[in-house]
């Protein structure tokens, strides 16, 4: 976060220093010291899903003509195992997946390029919105940031990131699944946003939910302020000419929605052929989704993580939990709708709300979910300015995050705790979590209301 | 954390959660000046709120059966004594011989010492981690002799550890002492019937270390290699040693087998050890030292169970180290009487209200206390039971002192009954344990032998002590927010992110603290220094660094105060962070940082006693000065004062201990850190 400080100055040289000084140090960190950091044991960076030892074992099992999903080891995509699986084939004894990180470091980039375009993307598109909004907001307009080379380093300088690229999961694969289907929304490439959200929910299920603001973004364009306020301005003066332009860009085209709808299904048809072609030797795709996201909406794996479903359902009876599994499932689907009600005009942001959601209420959630929605923070600087509790929060995220890891030693290794040390620490990181998500959501709001003050008294003026 | 630091909008309707939060924000001097009092006052309160210890699992049953060790066995110690003493065997030659004669098992382990590692991060490492460090060298290496009997009850699956430290080279009469003791009951335990876990007798071979022979047994006892690596290693050194081998195997006539014998789990640990009685005690003490490594204490249930057999059974005088020079103390003294008056005064009003104590066993209370975080902050294990905790194995180390000299003959004999019966009543009870020890506490401090305060107790002073400093940073921080002038344009839209600014500032400063304790992996790699000239180099070293560092530190125009709430919160978390992992540690550096921490302010703007009373708090705040500062107080002795100094910083290092890293990461960089602000320009 320190990093977004140099970012004032708007200089893109700096951006591209900086960018590629975060991807060196990457490489230095896993060329030189591959096994000192032994980031993939821990279990907030890997989880069931995403460990690559867990993928290891699913690619031997396989390279010996069993199912990969024999013995409950993997729990990942048939198709990341034909991908990732080569990579980390042929290891001697002295080097770690290096080809596999290698891999995750170019992923990371790509994301964070992505990310910096889906800003500059944004931007334009603000500029744009304030500039038909009228003129009373040109100091606004001089005082933004640019939010995509921010977002962006708040993505690659993330510590978070950092861990979970040198952790050998497989997140930053899902991370930029789901950074290139909203890109490719933003762009309006409709295939290629088709084809990134169904690999995205094909490797770790949650981001089915983004559905809502990728078809948003396809339908009706990019963030603006809401519809209310040009409507406004079009009774308020008579400047037609501006603002029917802008309308003309709010309203929906269910034509590109019906297209993406189609897209989508291709590929998924595409997807699971591929998926069955990979499994036909062995078991077929009723295996695979029993233990891919059967595996994910059940809890089976009660090992510790981050999150806060493991402890309960270790505690739960065993009769009660179906029940409590669907409660808190669905907890994610509740607030699917009335988010993308209020917030249906800044889909993007809504991105951002729905990964962040998603990431706490994961069944198996790691940091590197928490690292992609605080990258995407970094799109909205401008809107967020006034955002409260900021140092709170970021003081929280700091000291539960370096908690953790100490709990767990405490209560795995020195066994002088138990798993309440370790829980407590996922309890408050979930507070933090959640916090987060409620001022951001907050000041979007505010930040909206600001919009409309301004307009109208603008207006007023203007009469 | 209860409080959150945040700006006073503009509306006036808050939460209810955020309105507590504003009204102590409000408040801070106040709810400062109260919380630390109260802190350093719950911290002197401790000795007065220690509980009586009890044995917290069931099944123990510590004291229950009769003694059973016979004449016959202290009769064979007697002759193994002498033989040791006279005969020019071995050591451990003699010591297997005598322990396959009793009909144990038993089997030799070579180890080679390993020269002093650095791991930065061993606290979050697992055992397991480093066990491939092989050290090449063959120069030391020492052999132990390990003896197991296998429990006529059991499954082999658990196991009873005795350690006997012993020095072959040199053996002084009380080593020998306690081998005799071990040989009585380890004569006896291959008699019985009760046994339900193996019995495990280790004569650990001294000579480079207590704690590194055990060490070394332990690692290879628990990373089994299979691919015969280990065996090629030591192999490879036996032509070095090959005389010392030959000899060793060709008198015992049973062929040694050269594998390592393993038995079950271990589920507790006893280091055996005689000592010479210095004080003139009327009666035989036993001396019980339990601190591990970083402040870790074994399950309380084991030192009940030692101090519960050694009281009832034995008649020993259990005594836990206690820092002598406190007991004169004047202001102890006072502080204990006042304490006792108050608790006299309570007593008259309500008789139900059994509070205070006698001042004598306040202030040998305090004594103990004090000892006790001394020893667990300075993270280096007191005996050789400190490597057994690494692999979550209870231990403690029982140093019995003798009254008198033993050269008398029924004194010796007298004195391997007592501890031979002390150790069978231990393992007798230990016995009965069904898993592990899990029922008691494992966070707490002793206060004496049989008073103990838990967790719950002392987390309370420290909390109150730390408590001052988020509220503090957040009364700053919406100060820094509101004063900032409507007239800068550029800072008034990101007011709520203006913290960026000196978090950078901060995040150097800590980064600088990070290389300063990687600094002496490089110093230790020049050649032939004194330590005086290696301490040099360091702090010249960590200077240049920083004032390198400090070129990236940008405008010094930043607000102070938000420099300083933020320089605030981080402390806070470092604070609890090490709470967490030592508590002593962190209490101390509390009692040296919050006072500190509160009072520091750019001496442009405090008063001329305030800057004074800052400054006198920055120059103890340094973690050198602290250090002489409790040496002088506590009357250690005072040699060559950096030379000392480094080679404390030494022992810490060498000892992997997380204090070094608290003192490196949080200790320092908050100091430089409340420096910068006194010498802010506003």
């Amino acid at each position: 976060m320190e990093k977004s400080l140099g970012q004032t100055t708007k200089k893109h040289p700096w951006f591209w220093s900086s960018a590629i000084a975060s991807i060196v140090l990457r490489l230095v960190l896993i060329i030189y010291f591959p096994n000192t950091l032994n980031f993939s044991s821990r279990p907030e960076v890997s989880t069931p899903i995403t460990s690559l030892r867990r993928l290891a074992e699913g690619y031997w099992l396989k390279r010996s003509s069993m199912s990969p999903y024999s013995g409950s080891m993997y729990h990942g995509s048939p198709l990341l195992l034909s991908i990732l699986g080569p990579l980390i084939a042929d290891r001697s004894e002295g080097q770690s997946h290096l080809l596999c990180g290698l891999a995750f470091v170019i992923a990371d980039f790509i994301t964070a390029l992505l990310i910096r375009a889906i800003g500059q993307l944004l931007q334009v598109s603000d500029i744009h919105s304030f500039k038909s909004l009228g003129a009373g907001r040109h100091s606004k307009i001089s005082e933004n940031f640019p939010s995509g080379d921010i977002a962006s380093l708040v993505y690659l300088w993330n510590p978070l990131t950092i861990i979970t690229c040198l952790g050998y999961s497989t997140s930053p694969i899902e991370n930029l699944m789901i950074v290139l289907s909203l890109y490719g929304a933003c762009m309006r490439l409709v295939p290629l946003a088709a084809f990134a959200w169904v690999i995205a929910s094909h490797l770790s299920l949650y981001p089915v939910i983004l559905i809502i603001p990728l078809v948003l973004l396809i339908g009706s364009g990019l963030d603006t302020p809401p519809r209310k306020l040009f409507l406004q301005q079009t009774h308020g003066d008579g400047y037609k000419k501006t603002t029917n332009g802008s309308l003309n860009l709010i309203s929906f085209s269910w034509r590109r929605a019906v297209l993406f709808f189609l897209w989508a299904s291709a590929w998924a048809f595409y997807v699971l052929v591929l998926c069955g072609i990979s499994l036909k030797d062995y078991s077929g795709l009723g295996e695979m989704f029993k233990r891919t996201y059967g595996f994910i909406l059940s809890v089976e794996d009660l090992s510790p993580n981050i999150g806060v479903l493991w402890y309960f359902f270790a505690e739960v009876f065993d009769f009660f939990r179906d029940f409590f599994l669907i409660v808190f499932h669905i907890n994610i689907l509740f607030m699917v709708l009335p988010l993308a009600i209020r917030l249906h005009h800044r889909p993007c942001f809504l991105a951002f709300v729905y990964i962040a959601i998603s990431s706490i209420l994961k069944s198996y959630p790691s940091v590197g979910d928490s690292a992609l929605y605080l990258g995407f923070l970094g799109l909205f600087v401008n809107a967020l300015a006034d955002m409260q509790f900021s140092f709170f929060l970021f003081s929280g995220y700091l000291g539960t995050l370096l908690l953790s890891p100490v709990m767990h030693n405490l209560w795995i290794w020195r066994g002088t705790g138990n798993a309440n040390f370790y829980f407590a620490t996922a309890m408050a990181y979930a507070c933090f979590q959640i916090v987060l998500v409620v001022e951001s959501v907050s000041s979007m709001l505010n930040h909206d209301r600001a919009l409309k003050q301004g307009t109208t008294t603008n207006a007023k003026k203007e009469q | 954390m209860a409080t959150t630091p945040e700006k006073d909008g503009e509306k006036p309707k808050h939460r209810p959660v955020v309105r507590i939060g504003i009204f102590i924000i409000a408040h801070s001097l106040f709810v400062s000046v109260v919380c630390c009092t109260a802190g350093v006052l719950a911290l002197l309160l401790l000795p007065v709120l220690a509980k009586k210890t009890y044995v917290s699992e069931n099944a123990l049953l510590p004291g229950s059966a009769d003694p059973m060790v016979s004449d016959q066995d202290v009769s064979g110690a007697n002759r193994f004594i002498n033989e040791l003493t006279s005969t020019g065997i071995e050591v451990p030659r003699l010591i297997a011989l005598h322990m396959a004669n009793l009909g144990g098992e038993y089997s030799y382990h070579k180890f080679q010492t390993q020269s002093n590692k650095f791991h930065p991060l061993h606290f979050f490492t697992s055992p397991n981690a480093e066990a491939d460090h092989v050290n090449k060298s063959c120069g030391s290496y020492g052999t132990n002799t390990v003896g197991i009997i296998r429990a006529p009850r059991g499954d082999g699956k658990e196991a009873i550890v005795i350690v006997t430290p012993y020095n072959p080279v040199n053996l002084t009469q009380n080593e020998v002492l306690s081998l005799g003791i071990a040989y009585t009951a380890f004569s006896l335990l291959t008699q019985v019937s009760w046994l339900a876990k193996d019995i495990i007798r280790l004569a650990a071979d001294s000579q480079y270390g207590q704690y590194n022979s055990v060490a070394a047994w332990l690692r290879e006892y628990h990373t089994p290699s299979f691919d015969g690596f280990g065996k090629l290693h030591g192999g490879s050194c036996h032509g070095s040693n090959g005389v010392h081998e030959s000899e060793l195997d060709m008198v015992i006539e049973t062929e040694v087998s050269d594998t390592f014998t393993r038995a079950g789990t271990m589920v507790a640990a006893l280091v055996v050890k005689v000592a010479n009685r210095d004080d003139e005690g009327e009666q035989d003490a036993l001396n019980i030292y339990a601190e591990a490594s970083n402040g870790q204490m074994p399950n309380l249930d084991l030192i009940n169970v030692v101090s519960y057999t050694a009281v009832h059974g034995e008649d020993l005088g259990v005594q836990v180290e206690k820092l002598v020079s406190l007991l004169d103390s004047k202001w102890l003294k006072f502080i204990g009487e006042v304490f006792e008056k108050v608790g006299n005064i309570a007593r008259r009003l309500n008789s139900q209200w059994k509070f205070g104590i006698p001042v004598k066993e306040y202030v040998e209370g305090s004594a103990t206390l004090v000892s006790s975080l001394y020893h667990q902050a300075l993270g280096v294990p007191t005996g050789s039971h400190g490597a057994f905790r690494d692999y979550q194995v209870d231990a403690i180390t029982m140093e019995i002192s003798l009254k008198l000299s033993s050269t008398d003959k029924g004194r010796q004999t007298e004195f391997l009954f007592r501890g031979g019966r002390l150790i069978e009543g231990v393992v007798r009870s230990v016995n009965n344990l069904l898993e592990k020890f899990h029922q008691s506490f494992f966070l707490y401090l002793l206060t004496s032998s049989n008073k103990f305060i838990s967790v719950g107790v002392y987390m309370i002073a420290f909390l109150l002590l730390v408590a001052p400093l988020p509220v503090l940073a957040a009364s700053l921080f919406s100060d820094a927010n509101k004063s900032i002038p409507e007239s800068e344009n550029n800072s008034k839209l990101f007011k709520s992110w203006s913290w960026l600014y000196p978090t950078k500032t901060i995040f150097l400063i800590h980064l600088w603290g990070v290389i300063v304790s990687l600094l002496p992996y490089f110093i230790y790699q020049i050649p032939n220094s004194q330590p005086t000239s290696r301490l040099l180099i360091w702090a010249s070293l960590s200077l240049f660094i920083l004032t390198v560092l400090g070129s990236f530190f940008g405008p010094r125009s930043t607000q102070w105060a938000l420099l300083k709430s933020v320089t605030v919160s981080t402390t806070f978390t470092g604070l609890c962070l090490m709470s967490v992992v030592n508590f002593a540690t962190a209490e101390i550096g509390a009692l040296l940082l919050v006072p500190m921490c509160l009072m520091s302010k750019p001496w442009r703007l405090a008063g001329k006693a305030h800057s004074a009373l800052s400054l006198v708090l920055v120059v103890i705040g340094f973690p050198g000065a602290a250090f002489f500062v409790v040496k002088s107080a506590f009357g250690f002795q005072n040699g060559s004062s950096l030379v000392e100094f480094w080679y404390w910083m030494e022992s810490l290092w060498a000892w992997n201990s997380a204090t070094y890293i608290y003192i490196c990461i949080v200790h320092l960089p908050c100091w430089v850190l409340c420096i910068y602000i006194l010498l802010h320009p506003c």
